[in-house]
């Protein structure tokens, strides 16, 4: 058997030390490499919740000609909303089960003073304010009342990810 | 040279060979990656134009209603874009619910097998018959 003396160790140790810089080269640089396609994924998602938001404001509850944001308003402003509130639950949950990415939830939230309208997709996921990675679009919707008073509601529209996927 | 000497030379070798092999292999996952992220915004791109723009409904008072998609300019729609210099072709279809799942389209060419693609499906609302439906908006793109 060869006797390693002091030169040898130091030689051994160069090379553990080199094969430890190898692997997290290899880590690193394989790692840091998928960022910019995270990135762009991440600007997809924004645009969805834009395009979530635009279309809640603009698309109308079937049968009534009313969007589903002023709905939503309405419920919270008015004692006779044009759309029902049950029926408005149910028309939101199914167009979110439709138009929700997959593998995120989506969740609106409606407030005026103490009132709120709040929903979320899949359901039981709460509203999902404190999920790590989320996409948010806030806006307003504005109602002319009877009396001629004009009230802006401010309106929540977040798309998350769902803890575990 | 003793046989200690060689085995700590071979195992420099193979270090330095596995370093610079591992770089090269990083470089080109590199490119590949900044690629795929180019496609991924450009069709984020042409989704946005297309439903700002291109597809937007024009109501009778010719405002420009956007997010809202017009059935109608579906099939005059060109699907070959210039961004950034570059060439991309894209197929776009429209699909909403209504007592069932309808689709339009898809308009444009189908994707070739062989090029990396891209897919975006993002909500709007599509103009039909007087009334806006939601509806999911979808852009498959690649490079031309």
């Amino acid at each position: 058997m060869v006797r390693l003396d002091d030169r040898g160790v130091a030689d051994i140790l160069a090379i553990a030390f080199m094969f430890v810089i190898l692997v997290l080269a290899a880590v690193f640089m394989h790692t840091y490499s998928l960022r910019p396609l995270r990135a762009a994924t991440d600007r997809q998602l924004e645009l969805k919740s834009e395009h979530l938001y635009m279309t809640l404001e603009l698309a109308w509850v079937e049968p009534y000609s009313v969007s589903f944001l002023r709905a939503a308003t309405e419920n919270i402003l008015l004692e006779q909303p044009t759309v029902p509130g049950p029926y408005l639950r149910s028309a939101v949950e199914n167009t979110l089960e439709y138009l929700c990415p997959p593998r995120y939830a989506v969740a609106i939230s409606l407030s005026y003073d103490n009132s709120s309208w709040e929903l979320s997709w899949p359901e039981g996921v709460g509203l999902g304010i404190d999920a790590e990675k989320q996409f948010v679009r806030q806006g307003e919707v504005r109602l002319t009342m009877a009396s001629g008073e004009k009230i802006a509601v401010p309106v929540t529209v977040r798309i998350f990810e769902i803890d575990g996927t | 040279m003793t046989l200690t000497q060689i085995f700590k030379t071979l195992i420099t070798c193979i270090l330095v060979i596995s370093f610079l092999m591992i770089t090269v292999s990083a470089y080109q996952q590199h490119r590949t990656i900044s690629a795929l992220a180019e496609l991924t915004d450009v069709t984020s791109a042409i989704v946005t134009r297309l439903s700002v723009e291109e597809l937007a409904y024009v109501g009778n008072d010719e405002k420009l209603h956007m997010y809202s998609i017009d059935p109608a300019k579906l099939e005059n729609c060109s699907t070959r874009w210039e961004i950034g210099g570059e060439n991309f072709d894209f197929r776009v279809s429209v699909s909403y619910e209504a007592g069932g799942e309808h689709i339009l389209g898809p308009y444009g060419s189908a994707p070739p097998d062989d090029r990396a693609r891209c897919s975006l499906a993002v909500a709007c609302a599509l103009y039909e018959n007087g009334r806006f439906l939601p509806a999911k908006l979808s852009v498959i793109a690649w490079c031309a």
